[in-house]
């Protein structure tokens, strides 16, 4: 069992790992140019757009009404895996994306992604708490456009970093303790990786905070080796999605897999070499779990 | 009975903060980095009331409501006042 997203965009593969998502060719027939730059000139109004002509101000109040609650979530998803000709940039239709371990991204960036790569400020941050965090790594059609708005680009248009550069740098954020995540924008033409924290993140809040399906779970799911755990509790404090506890009875750290999003951020903190990433299909009750 | 959620009401008085008011958010961002759910986006008004010839205005909405835990710390932090939970 593989995602539905793998299976219609994949290849045979994962979805990230197929080549046609990330090709010029793709993005000139999905006129991802013109997409692009509307929906980013327009990014820090996404969450005041309107959803069947009701405001998506205060959305978790609206999904939670009887009746209209439902309708607005079923509208809500549609948007956001759209794959219409006519989806609207400006609500960002047919951008979701789903967690990768530092080692897909890598390859994403090594291999994969078209170029010109650059690295510009997070939008999320910059919407949400006013900070300039040099984190999202783009690339592709989606490099050009970005780099013509300054608000999310360093002085002297100095965005563009090489292939060694980007898988440098995402390493740097996932040590940090930034999830990375990889996106179809629209969907199926893949242009960004980015470094996401809660709950700053749009996507992991809407989907966390909300339900809905803007970023999945990645492919995996972390395991802890009891016989190498020390109970030292530094993976819980990493652990941005609270899926790590520590069980002092034990003298172990354990981990919901129903929790676990698979980023693999707390492996950076573990000095005993005891956590490591398990396929999600191979752990019964997260199997299927995106 | 139909069991009406709790509404949280967050209003911002854009006479104090934003397009008339004397403190640009850029510059202030007080309210968006206090608020421990992130409550609030900071976004341009282009395209929505303000004259889209001049899209240089940019304001503070409350977006996510429904997570606010009506600490207040954002009504304490603003310099203008201009916030008002309840």
């Amino acid at each position: 069992m593989v995602c539905n997203w793998c299976t219609k965009h994949g290849a045979g593969k994962k979805w990230y790992m197929n080549a046609k998502n990330y090709s010029n060719e793709l993005a000139d027939e999905l006129r991802a140019k013109e997409y692009l730059t509307e929906q980013w000139t327009n990014f820090e109004q996404v969450y005041i757009r309107k959803i069947m002509g009701i405001s998506s101000i205060d959305l978790g109040y609206k999904l939670k009404l009887p009746i209209i609650g439902r309708v607005l979530r079923w509208q809500a998803e549609r948007m956001i895996h759209s794959e219409s000709k006519n989806r609207n940039p400006r609500r960002a239709d047919g951008h979701f994306g789903q967690v990768v371990p530092l080692e897909e991204a890598k390859v994403i960036l090594g291999n994969l992604a078209a170029e010109p790569i650059i690295e510009n400020y997070c939008m999320c941050r910059w919407m949400q708490r006013g900070i300039k965090e040099r984190c999202c790594i783009n690339f592709g059609v989606l490099s050009t456009v970005i780099e013509r708005l300054p608000r999310f680009i360093p002085e002297n248009n100095t965005a563009r970093i090489s292939r060694e550069e980007a898988m440098e740098r995402i390493e740097e954020h996932n040590r940090r303790g930034y999830v990375a995540s990889v996106w179809f924008q629209p969907v199926p033409y893949i242009n960004a990786i980015c470094s996401c924290e809660n709950p700053e993140c749009g996507g992991l809040r809407l989907r966390r905070d909300f339900g809905l399906h803007t970023v999945y779970k990645s492919e995996y799911v972390m395991s802890v080796d009891a016989d190498k755990c020390q109970a030292c509790g530094m993976c819980v404090h990493r652990c941005q999605f609270g899926a790590i506890r520590l069980v002092p009875s034990l003298g172990r750290a354990i981990v919901d897999p129903k929790v676990c999003w698979g980023c693999g951020v707390c492996r950076h903190s573990c000095t005993h070499d005891a956590l490591g990433l398990m396929p999600r299909e191979d752990v019964p009750i997260a199997r299927g779990r995106y | 009975m139909l069991g009406l959620p709790e509404k949280i009401r967050i209003e911002i008085d854009y006479e104090k903060c934003g397009e008339k008011g004397k403190i640009d958010p850029r510059e202030c961002c007080r309210c968006l980095r206090v608020c421990d759910p992130a409550v609030f986006i900071m976004h341009e008004t282009v395209g929505l009331e303000q004259d889209p010839i001049d899209p240089q205005y940019w304001r503070i909405t409350p977006v996510w409501n429904s997570l606010c835990t009506k600490c207040m710390k954002c009504v304490e932090v603003c310099p203008e006042g201009a916030i008002r939970v309840w």
